[in-house]
C-alpha cells in the first residue's frame, strides 16, 4: 500500500472487522478523518529513501 | 507571608522552612486553602491528598525541631499529572476506564524522589485522556483552564500541571511529554518546562502512552525550581527499562554560569514556517537577547514530525486495543477514534519511521558538532480558545488537537533535552514559549541559557491574576 492508493473508507471498514471493533457512524467518520491525516504524514515520511542497511531505533539511546 | 511564599519559588519556600520563617504545615494548609477556592475555576486538580500532605508537612517540621538536615525541597508543595501512580489511588491517566483499576500499591519513582528531597505531594492533576492530547481538555473531568485567560486552553496533555503552576496553586508540577505534553502547556500557560533527554529520568509508575517516545519532567515558574526538581529526580532506576545507564549530572551547580562561550543558533526551515507571527516574534526576542544571529537547518524535521505522529498512533493504539474493543463508549471520542485509526495503519510505515529515527538522530548530532543550543518556537500560536477545534496555519485549516505540537514533535522524536521559556509581549494577555534545545544529556546547558534569559528579564513566569 502507498499513500497514493490509500482508501481510508475501505481500510476503516476492513480493519474494523478484522480488529473486532464495533463503531457508530460518527466514530467511523472521525476514524476516516484521522486515517487521512495519517496518510498525509506517511506520504512525507515515505518520500525519504532509506538504505537497506540502515538500522531502526526501536530501543533508542540518544 | 505564607501567601507571598506560595507565589514565589519552591526554593524560597524550602529556605523559609529551613530557617523557621514558615512551617511546612502552614505552607501545606495555605496550599490546600488556595486549591479549595480556585480549583473549580482552573480545573487543575482531580484528587487532593490533604491527609498525606499534612502528615508529610508535620514530619518535616518535626525533623527540623530535631535539628535534622532538610532536603532541598523541604516543605515545597508539588502535584503530579494523574498518570503518575500515587499509593492508594487508582491511576486514571485522564480516562474514565482506568478509574476501575485497583489503587496503586506504590508511588511512581519521580514522585517518590521529589518527596525524598522534602517536597510535599498535594494531589494529582487533570490531563488529556491517556495523554493523547495537546489541548488540556478532558471529556470526563472537564477542561483545565488557562489561568491567564480562563476562556483559553492550557494546552496538553499536562494541562492540569500548567493550570496549577500558572494559577499559583503549587510552584512545581510533574508532567509527561511524548510529543510535547510538557512543552505545549508551558508555552500556552507562560511557564518554564523541562523535557529531559529520552531515557534520563525514570518513568516507572507513570502510565504509558508511547514507549518509544515517553518522557517525564517538571513544570515550574522559575528555572531554579526546574533544576531543583530535575536534580532530585536523577538517578538509576532498574524499574524503567528505557532508562539509560548515564551518570546523574545535577544541573543546579552550574545553573548561573551564564551563556558566555555557548554557540547558539536558531532553527530555520521547518521551524520558521507554519507559525503565527507571535511564535516567530518570541524566538526573535530570545535570539536577540542571546546575540544568536545564526540560522541553521535540521534536515528532515518535517519527516521527523510525521514519523513521530505515526509511531504515536500505532503504539498508542496497540496499548489500548483491548479497551477500544470492549469499552469504546467510555473513551473521549476525540481520543478513541484517533486511537482506532492508529490500529489500522500499515506496519511498513512504522518500520520506516523507526529507521528514519536513527537517520534523523545522525543529522542532529552532526549539527551539534558546531552548535550548543538551538532555538525554535514551542507552539505555532498562543493559547486557542476552549472548544476551538481547528486553526489555520500556512493557509490550511488544521485540527488543533493534532497539530498544536508540530514544533515539539521533531525534537522529542530523537529525545533531545529542551527547556521551554515563556515570552510576554506588551499588551498581550497570553504568553508564548520558545524551545531551548541542547544535545543529548546536556540539560545543564539548556537550563543555563533559560536561567540567563530569566535573570535578564527576557522571559518570566508570573502567577496569573485570575479573571
Amino acid at each position: 500500500m502507498t499513500p497514493d492508493s490509500f482508501d481510508p473508507e475501505a481500510l476503516a471498514d476492513a480493519m474494523a472487522q478484522l480488529l473486532g471493533l464495533t463503531q457508530t457512524p460518527e466514530s467511523r467518520a472521525q476514524t476516516i478523518v484521522h486515517l487521512r491525516i495519517a496518510a498525509e504524514q506517511a506520504e512525507k515520511l515515505l518520500s525519504i529513501s532509506l538504505d537497506d542497511q540502515e538500522e531502526p531505533a526501536p530501543v533508542f539511546t540518544p | 507571608m505564607t501567601a507571598a511564599l506560595l507565589d514565589g519559588s519552591a526554593r524560597a519556600i524550602a529556605e523559609a522552612v529551613r530557617t523557621g520563617a514558615a512551617s511546612a504545615r502552614e505552607i501545606a494548609q495555605e496550599t490546600l486553602s488556595r486549591i479549595k477556592t480556585q480549583n473549580t475555576a482552573l480545573g487543575a486538580f482531580t484528587d487532593v491528598t490533604a491527609v498525606r500532605a499534612l502528615a508529610k508537612a508535620d514530619a518535616i517540621d518535626a525533623a527540623r525541631a530535631r535539628k535534622e538536615s532538610l532536603g532541598p525541597l523541604a516543605g515545597a508543595p508539588f502535584a503530579v499529572k494523574n498518570l503518575f501512580d500515587i499509593e492508594g489511588l487508582p491511576t486514571r491517566a485522564g480516562s474514565k476506564i482506568n478509574r476501575d483499576r485497583p489503587p496503586a500499591r506504590a508511588d511512581a519513582t519521580a514522585l517518590a524522589r521529589l518527596e525524598a528531597a522534602g517536597g510535599v505531594l498535594i494531589g494529582s492533576l487533570n490531563m488529556g485522556e491517556y495523554a493523547y492530547d495537546f489541548t488540556g481538555q478532558n471529556a470526563h473531568d472537564g477542561p483545565s483552564r488557562n489561568p491567564h485567560d480562563l476562556e483559553h486552553m492550557t494546552g496538553g496533555s499536562s494541562g492540569g500541571s500548567g493550570a496549577a503552576v500558572a494559577g499559583g496553586l503549587v510552584p512545581i508540577a510533574l508532567g509527561s511529554d511524548t510529543n510535547g505534553s510538557i512543552r505545549v502547556p508551558s508555552s500556552l500557560c507562560g511557564l518554564f518546562g523541562l523535557k529531559p533527554t529520552y531515557g534520563r529520568l525514570s518513568r516507572a509508575g507513570a502510565f504509558p502512552f508511547v514507549a518509544s517516545l515517553d518522557h517525564v519532567g517538571p513544570i515550574a515558574r522559575s528555572v531554579g525550581d526546574l533544576a531543583l526538581a530535575y536534580d532530585a529526580m536523577l538517578g538509576r532506576d532498574e524499574a524503567d527499562p528505557a532508562q539509560a545507564d548515564m551518570p546523574a549530572a545535577p544541573a543546579s551547580p552550574t545553573l548561573s554560569d551564564g551563556v558566555k562561550g555557548l554557540r547558539i543558533a536558531r532553527l530555520g526551515g521547518y521551524f520558521a514556517r507554519s507559525a503565527e507571527s507571535s511564535a516567530i516574534a518570541a524566538v526573535d526576542v530570545v535570539a536577540r537577547a542571546l546575540k544568536a544571529d545564526r540560522v541553521v537547518e535540521l534536515a528532515g524535521s518535517e519527516q521527523a514530525r510525521s514519523a513521530a505522529y505515526l509511531i504515536t498512533m500505532v503504539e498508542g493504539a496497540a496499548l489500548h486495543l483491548e479497551r477500544l474493543r470492549t469499552r469504546l463508549r467510555d473513551f473521549d471520542p476525540d481520543v478513541g477514534d484517533r486511537l482506532i485509526a492508529g490500529a489500522m495503519l500499515p506496519g511498513a510505515w512504522i518500520a520506516q519511521a523507526q529507521k528514519f529515527r536513527r537517520r534523523f538522530r545522525t543529522e542532529a548530532l552532526a549539527l551539534f558538532r558546531n552548535v550548543d543550543i538551538l532555538l525554535a518556537p514551542a507552539t505555532p500560536c498562543r493559547a486557542p480558545r476552549l472548544g476551538q477545534k481547528t486553526f489555520v496555519l500556512d493557509g490550511r485549516e488544521m485540527l488543533v488537537r493534532a497539530h498544536l505540537g508540530l514544533f515539539t514533535q521533531p525534537i522529542s522524536f530523537i529525545g533531545l533535552p529542551v527547556v521551554v521559556a515563556p515570552v510576554w509581549t506588551e499588551g498581550e494577555r497570553l504568553p508564548i514559549g520558545v524551545q531551548i534545545i541542547a544535545a543529548p544529556w546536556r540539560e545543564d546547558l539548556a537550563l543555563r541559557v533559560a536561567r540567563a534569559l530569566e535573570q535578564d528579564g527576557v522571559v518570566r513566569a508570573p502567577v496569573a491574576r485570575l479573571s
